[in-house]
C-alpha cells in the first residue's frame, strides 16, 4: 500500500492534514452511477473519502459503454452499482466502497431513515420531484446534500445545506492585516526606534516598508491636525512625500511603501461583511449553538472590547525588501500581538462556554487559534430548501436573469431542466429521446416552458426557439465529456462542504455547453 | 491531443468515451506515488513504470477497439518534429512546465495544426484554443518567468528560507552529486578572498580509502563552518548586516553522534531507491515536523552517507527531483543548516519540499474539469480539406463533401462574400449558368480562386446548417486509401456503440450516448437539429476562446506531469465505410 502522505502530498498543500483528516471520515453516498455520479466520485475516491455507497437500480447496457468509463463490455447485464463500485474500489484501497442494487426513487419513497447514516449525499440525474422529497429528508437529517446533473451540453450543480460556516474561506486575494491605517502602540514604538535617515545607503534600502509607512503617517498626520491623508490628493501628496525619501533610484523597500500606500488610507475597523456575521442573530449563543457561533460571540466581544473595533490580529507578514534583522524583528512584534489577541478571544471562549453550561475546555486551542487567524474571513452559507426555490424563486432576480443578455442562457436552461421534468412527468420521455417525435416534442416543451415560467409569476417571458430545439436535441443524454465536467464541479464542491474549506458556491450553477460558460443563478 | 500525467490520464478516459479513434500519448515521465491521489489510471503496482504505455493499456482494458500509440520519450525529440505533428488533426497539451508548451506551441504553428492548451494548480485550471492565423498563439502573452535570486544573495548574504533551498539544491547538492563540469558558485568566497583555490576544489572529492563519516563531517565543516568564516572576513559584507555564525560538527553533534549516525544495516534493509530515506533510518517519521539543528545535522550526514554507500553509481550525473526522497531530504536539511547560520527560521521537510519542487498543488477534480473543457474544444476545431486544388473541380467538392459527407440538400458555397455555387428553386437562368460552369471548373481557377489556406463557408438553408471549411493544397493522394483524391478531417463519428439509441427503461437516469456531433448519413437528413449544432460549434469555438485566453491571460498553470498526447479525431476509415454501406 501506498505511503498515505506521500500518495496525498499535492492535495494536502491544498487543503492540509485538518482537511484530509476530514475526508477520511466522511462518508459519502452516490445515488445513480451514470458517468456523472461516477465521474464525481471517482475524484472523491482518488482523494481519499472515508467511505462510499452507490445507489443504482439499473443494469449496464451497451448504451453506457459509450458514455461511462467505469463499465466494460464483459459487465452488460450486471448491476451497474456493482461494477461502478468494483472500479471505485480498485482506485484506492483505503477506501470503503459498497453498492445497494437499487432505484434512489424508491429508497427516497420508502426508506427516508436510510440517508441519516451519510455525511453527504450527492444525487445525480434525479428529477425535480424526487429532488425536493430527498432534500426536505436530508435537511431533516442534518445530512450535507448536493445535485448534480448532465443533460446534454448542459448541466447543474447545486448545493442544500442548511448552514455551513467556513473559517478556512481562504479567498483569492486578501488583504495581509498589517494594520499600517491603525497601528497598535508596540508596532509604533518599534517604527519609532529605527531611524530613516540613516546614512549608510545599504541599511536604507533595507528597512522595510511596515516602518517607512508608519513613521510617515505619524508624521502627515501631526502635520494636518492628526488626520490621514484622505482625498486624492492628499494620497497622491503622501506618495509624493515618500518618494522624496529615497536617496537612490534602487531603493526597492521604497517602491513597495509607494505601492503599499493604500493600506495607510485603508478604512480603520472591520469590513461589512464580517459585521453581518457578528450581527446574525446566531450570535446570540446558547447551550445549543454551534462552536462556530460560540467563538463568533466571543470575537463580538473582542471588536466591542479588546480590539476597539478592530479583529484579532493575523500574525504574518507578507515577504518584504528587509534585512533579516529587521524582518525578523517584525515578524516577533506581528506574532506577539497576534498571540494576545488570541488569549484575549480564548478567554472570552471559556467564559461563553460557562455561561450556557458547556465545558469550558471543550474548544481546542487549535481550534481558536485558526479562527483568530481567519477572523476576517469568516463565511456563512445558507441554502434554500428545493422546494422553496421551486415554488417562489426570489421573482426579482429571476427577471433581472430573463431580460439579462449575459444570463438569458442559463436561465433558459434552468427553467428548460425543470420543464423537461415536467414534459417527462406528463408524456413518460423526456424531450426527444426517441427518434421521429422531435417536431411535436419541441411544441410541447414550448407549451411546458411558457407554462412553468407564467406559474412562477413571469407571464409573458419565453425562451428563444433555438434555446428549446437544441434542448429537445439533447434528448436527455448524457455526454461523457460535460458529465466529466460537472463530475468535476460537483466533486470540488463536496470537498469543500467536507473540510470547510474555502466557500462553497451560493447558488444554483449551470453549464452551458454552447458558449463554455458557467454561471451561478442565486433563486 | 497531450497528456498523460494529471490532466492526461483524464483527457485520455474522456477522448475515449467521446469517440476518437486514434490517439497518440508522448511522455516521458514513470509513475510516482504522489501521482496516485488523481491519475488515476495508474496503481501502486505501477511505479517506476512509463506514464504513456501504463495509460495506455489502461483504457484498452475499457475501450479496446481504439488505437492508441504510445511514446515514452521526451516531446523535445527530433523525433517529434514539424512532420510528425502534421499527421494529427489537433494536438492537445497537458504539460507542466513553460518551456514544453513553448515548444509545442512552435511546432503547432509550423504544421498549421490546432493546439489546445490547458493546465491545472489546485482548484484552478484553464483551457485555450490556438489555431493558426484564427487565434492568438500561446505565446502572444508573456508568461511570468521563474523567480530568480541575485548569485550574492544565494552565495552569501541570504535572508530568506528559500534563498538557502536554492544554495541547497542548486550549488550544494549539485556540487556533491551532480556533473562535475558543471560551473558551481559554491566557493565563491574562498576564492575571493585568494585562498588558495586548489584547496577548495578537493574538499568536495573524497579521499581514497577516506571513511565515508569522516568525510561527510569535512563537507559540512567546509560549507557549514569555513565558507562562513571566509565569508565572515570580508568585514564590508556585514557592516549592516546580521552575521552569520559558522557551524561545526563538533558544535551541533555530541560524541557519541559524531561517531556513529544512524544504524544503516538494521533501517535500510531496502535498496529500492525511491523509499530510501536517512530520515527513517534516524527514526524521524513526520515530515511535518521542523527539526532541531541537531536533527538537520544527522539526517544531512546520514543522506550523504547513503547517497555514497548505496547510490554511488549516480552520483555525477545527479539532478534534484522533488520525488528522489534521500535529495529532498539532502536539501531540505542543508538549508536548514544553512538557516540556522543566518538567524533564518527553520522549515519542516514537507514545506521545504514544496519550495524545492516547486511543488504545484495538484487534485483530481481540476483535473476531471480541465479534461472535460479541453474535449469539447478539440470537437470544436474546424474542419480542414486536404485537396488538390489545382486538379479537383467545383463538381468534386460538392459530390465528395458537401453532399456525401455533410449530407447537404441545397447546398450554397461561398468564398468570403462571393458566391460560387447554390442551389434553390428561385434562380434566374443567368446564374443557374454560372454556377453549371463553375461546377466544371478546378478550384483554384474559379472566378474567386479557391488555393491553399482559403476558407469556405458552406451553408443550407434549408436544414440550417452553415459550416466553415479550411483548404489546404496537397498533389498526391493515395488511390487505394484516399480514392476520394481528397481528405477531410475534423469531421467527428459518434461513438461505436452498437445501436446507441436505445431507449433507456431508467428514465430518471436516462445515459443514451448521444452522438456529439453528427452521425450517420440517413440521420443528417432527417433531423435538422443536429445541425445546428454543428454550425454554432464552428461558429462559436475558437473566438470565444480566444477572449477566454485573453481573461485569463495571467494564471501560469501547471500540472506536474509533463507528457504529451496527440489524437487523431473520428476515424475516417470508419467514416468511409459507414458511409458506404
Amino acid at each position: 500500500m501506498a505511503e498515505p502522505r506521500t500518495k496525498y502530498d499535492r492535495q494536502l498543500r491544498i487543503w492540509g492534514e485538518q482537511g484530509q483528516a476530514a475526508l477520511e471520515k466522511a462518508s459519502i453516498c452516490l445515488l445513480n452511477c451514470g458517468p456523472t455520479g461516477s465521474e464525481t466520485l471517482k475524484n472523491l475516491v482518488l482523494g481519499g473519502v472515508g467511505s462510499i455507497t452507490v445507489i443504482d437500480g439499473s443494469k449496464v447496457e451497451l448504451g453506457d459503454l459509450g458514455n461511462n468509463f467505469m463499465v466494460d463490455k464483459s459487465s452488460v447485464g450486471q448491476s451497474k452499482a456493482k461494477c461502478v463500485c468494483a472500479f471505485l474500489q480498485e482506485l484506492n484501497d483505503a477506501v470503503k466502497a459498497k453498492f445497494i442494487e437499487e432505484y434512489p426513487e424508491a429508497l427516497i419513497e420508502t426508506n427516508p431513515s436510510f440517508f441519516s447514516q451519510f455525511t453527504l449525499v450527492v444525487a445525480t440525474q434525479l428529477v425535480e420531484d424526487s429532488m425536493v422529497k430527498l432534500d426536505r429528508i436530508c435537511r431533516e437529517a442534518n445530512v450535507m446534500l448536493i445535485f448534480a446533473r448532465s443533460y446534454g451540453l448542459t448541466g447543474l450543480v447545486r448545493i442544500s445545506v442548511k448552514e455551513h460556516t467556513v473559517v478556512e474561506s481562504k479567498p483569492d486575494h486578501f488583504l495581509d492585516d498589517l494594520r499600517l491605517n491603525n497601528p497598535w502602540l508596540e508596532l509604533r514604538r518599534l517604527a519609532e526606534s529605527t531611524d530613516l535617515n540613516v546614512s549608510d545607503p545599504v541599511a536604507h534600502k533595507h528597512i522595510p516598508y511596515v516602518f517607512i509607512l508608519v513613521k510617515m503617517a505619524d508624521e502627515w498626520a501631526k502635520s494636518h491636525g492628526g488626520n490621514l491623508p484622505s482625498t486624492r490628493e492628499e494620497k497622491k501628496e503622501f506618495k509624493d512625500l515618500i518618494k522624496t525619501r529615497m536617496i537612490a533610484m534602487d531603493e526597492d523597500n521604497y517602491k513597495e511603501a509607494i505601492d503599499a500606500s493604500f493600506k495607510v488610507f485603508a478604512p480603520q475597523g472591520i469590513s461589512a461583511d464580517l459585521q453581518q456575521v457578528i450581527n446574525d442573530s446566531c450570535a446570540e449563543v446558547d447551550s445549543n449553538s454551534s462552536d462556530f457561533w460560540i467563538m463568533v460571540a466571543a470575537l463580538k466581544e473582542f471588536i466591542a472590547k479588546e480590539g476597539g473595533g478592530e479583529a484579532p490580529l493575523e500574525g504574518s507578514i507578507p515577504d518584504m525588501t528587509s534585512s533579516t534583522e529587521h524582518y525578523v524583528n517584525l515578524q516577533n512584534i506581528y506574532f506577539g500581538k497576534a498571540d494576545a489577541d488570541f488569549l484575549a478571544i480564548e478567554q472570552r471562549v471559556r467564559n461563553i462556554l460557562k455561561k450556557i453550561g458547556r465545558d469550558p475546555n471543550s474548544i481546542s486551542k487549535a481550534i481558536i487559534k485558526s479562527f483568530c487567524k481567519n477572523a476576517r474571513k469568516l463565511k456563512v452559507c445558507r441554502y434554500r430548501l428545493a422546494e422553496e426555490e421551486f415554488n417562489s424563486p426570489i421573482l426579482s432576480e429571476l427577471q433581472k436573469y430573463l431580460t439579462d443578455e449575459d444570463y438569458s442562457i442559463a436561465v433558459g436552461f434552468y427553467i428548460l431542466l425543470r420543464a423537461v421534468d415536467r414534459f417527462a412527468a406528463n408524456y413518460n420521455s423526456f424531450p426527444g429521446q426517441f427518434n421521429g417525435a422531435m417536431d411535436e416534442d419541441i411544441s410541447r416543451l414550448k407549451t411546458t416552458a411558457v407554462g412553468l415560467l407564467s406559474d412562477l409569476g413571469c407571464n409573458g417571458s419565453t425562451l428563444t426557439e433555438d434555446l428549446i430545439n437544441e434542448m429537445c436535441r439533447f434528448g436527455a443524454a448524457e455526454l461523457h465529456a460535460v458529465a466529466a465536467f460537472i463530475g468535476g464541479i460537483a466533486s470540488q464542491e463536496v470537498i469543500k462542504l467536507i473540510t470547510r474549506q474555502f466557500v462553497p458556491m451560493p447558488g444554483t450553477f449551470i453549464f452551458n455547453g454552447i458558449d463554455h460558460k458557467s454561471q451561478l443563478l442565486l433563486l | 491531443m497531450v497528456g498523460a500525467g494529471g490532466i492526461g490520464c483524464e483527457l485520455l478516459k474522456t477522448l475515449a468515451l467521446s469517440g476518437f479513434q486514434d490517439i497518440h500519448i508522448i511522455d516521458m515521465d514513470t509513475i510516482e506515488v504522489s501521482n496516485l491521489n488523481r491519475q488515476f489510471l495508474f496503481r501502486q503496482s505501477h511505479v517506476g513504470l512509463s506514464k504513456a504505455r501504463v495509460a495506455r493499456e489502461a483504457v484498452l482494458k475499457f475501450r479496446p477497439q481504439i488505437s492508441i500509440t504510445p511514446y515514452h520519450a521526451n516531446v523535445k525529440d527530433p523525433t517529434f518534429n514539424v512532420d510528425f505533428f502534421k499527421q494529427f488533426n489537433v494536438v492537445l497539451n497537458g504539460l507542466d512546465n513553460l518551456d514544453a508548451r513553448r515548444h509545442v506551441n512552435r511546432i503547432c504553428l509550423a504544421a498549421d495544426v490546432p493546439l489546445v492548451e490547458s493546465g491545472t494548480t489546485g482548484f484552478l485550471g484553464q483551457v485555450t484554443v490556438h489555431v493558426k492565423g484564427k487565434t492568438e498563439c500561446y505565446e502572444c502573452h508573456p508568461k511570468p518567468a521563474p523567480k530568480t535570486y541575485p548569485v550574492c544573495t544565494i552565495t552569501s548574504t541570504p535572508s530568506k528560507f528559500v534563498h538557502c533551498i536554492v544554495w541547497a539544491k542548486d550549488l550544494l547538492f549539485a556540487k556533491l552529486f551532480g556533473d562535475k563540469n558543471q560551473e558551481n558558485d559554491l566557493n565563491v568566497h574562498s576564492n575571493d578572498a585568494g585562498s588558495s583555490s586548489n584547496h577548495t576544489e578537493d574538499v568536495f572529492i573524497r579521499r581514497n580509502d577516506e571513511d565515508i563519516e569522516q568525510y561527510g563531517r569535512r563537507v559540512y565543516d567546509h560549507v557549514f563552518g569555513y565558507n562562513i568564516e571566509v565569508a565572515l572576513s570580508n568585514e564590508e559584507t556585514w557592516k549592516n548586516r546580521n552575521r552569520p555564525k559558522p557551524i561545526y560538527t563538533r558544535d551541533v553533534l555530541d560524541n557519541e553522534h559524531t561517531r556513529q549516525n544512524g544504524n544503516m544495516e538494521k533501517n535500510c534493509a531496502t535498496n529500492d531507491q525511491s523509499s530510501m530515506s536517512a530520515m527513517a533510518a534516524l527514526g524521524m517519521k513526520n515530515p511535518q515536523d521542523i527539526w532541531s539543528l541537531m536533527e538537520n545535522s544527522r539526517i544531512f550526514l546520514e543522506a550523504l552517507k547513503l547517497f555514497f554507500l548505496k547510490r554511488e553509481k549516480e552520483i555525477g550525473n545527479l539532478t534534484f527531483d522533488k520525488d528522489d526522497q534521500l535529495a529532498v531530504e539532502f536539501v531540505t536539511t542543508a538549508a536548514n543548516i544553512r538557516a540556522s547560520s543566518f538567524g533564518i527560521p527553520l522549515h519542516s521537510l514537507f514545506e521545504a519540499k514544496g519550495i524545492a519542487g516547486n511543488i504545484v498543488h495538484a487534485v483530481a477534480t481540476t483535473n476531471a474539469i480541465i479534461a472535460g473543457l479541453i474535449v469539447i474544444e478539440a470537437i470544436k476545431t474546424p474542419l480542414l480539406l486536404e485537396i488538390n486544388t489545382h486538379q479537383a473541380k467545383l463538381r468534386d467538392f460538392v459530390d465528395k463533401i458537401v453532399k456525401a459527407k455533410l449530407g447537404m440538400t441545397l447546398p450554397l458555397i461561398m468564398h468570403g462574400a462571393a458566391l460560387l455555387y447554390e442551389v434553390g428553386d428561385d434562380l434566374d437562368e443567368d446564374m443557374i449558368a454560372n454556377y453549371t460552369a463553375n461546377l466544371e471548373k478546378v478550384l483554384s481557377e474559379l472566378p474567386s480562386p479557391v488555393t491553399g489556406g482559403t476558407m469556405l463557408t458552406v451553408e443550407d438553408l434549408q436544414q440550417e446548417l452553415s459550416c466553415n471549411i479550411n483548404i489546404k493544397h496537397r498533389e498526391e493522394f493515395d488511390e487505394e486509401k484516399e480514392p476520394d483524391g481528397m481528405l477531410l478531417s475534423g469531421w467527428m463519428q459518434a461513438p461505436c456503440v452498437e445501436d446507441a439509441n436505445n431507449s433507456n427503461d431508467n428514465a430518471g437516469s436516462t445515459s443514451k450516448a448521444l452522438p456529439l456531433e453528427v452521425e450517420k448519413n440517413k440521420e443528417i437528413e432527417t433531423s435538422s437539429g443536429h445541425k445546428r449544432r454543428l454550425s454554432e460549434v464552428s461558429k462559436n469555438g475558437s473566438p470565444s476562446n480566444a477572449e477566454e485566453a485573453r481573461n485569463h491571460e495571467k494564471l501560469q498553470v501547471l500540472d506536474d506531469d509533463d507528457d504529451l498526447v496527440i489524437v487523431e479525431g473520428g476515424d475516417l476509415g470508419t467514416n468511409k465505410k459507414k458511409r458506404e454501406r
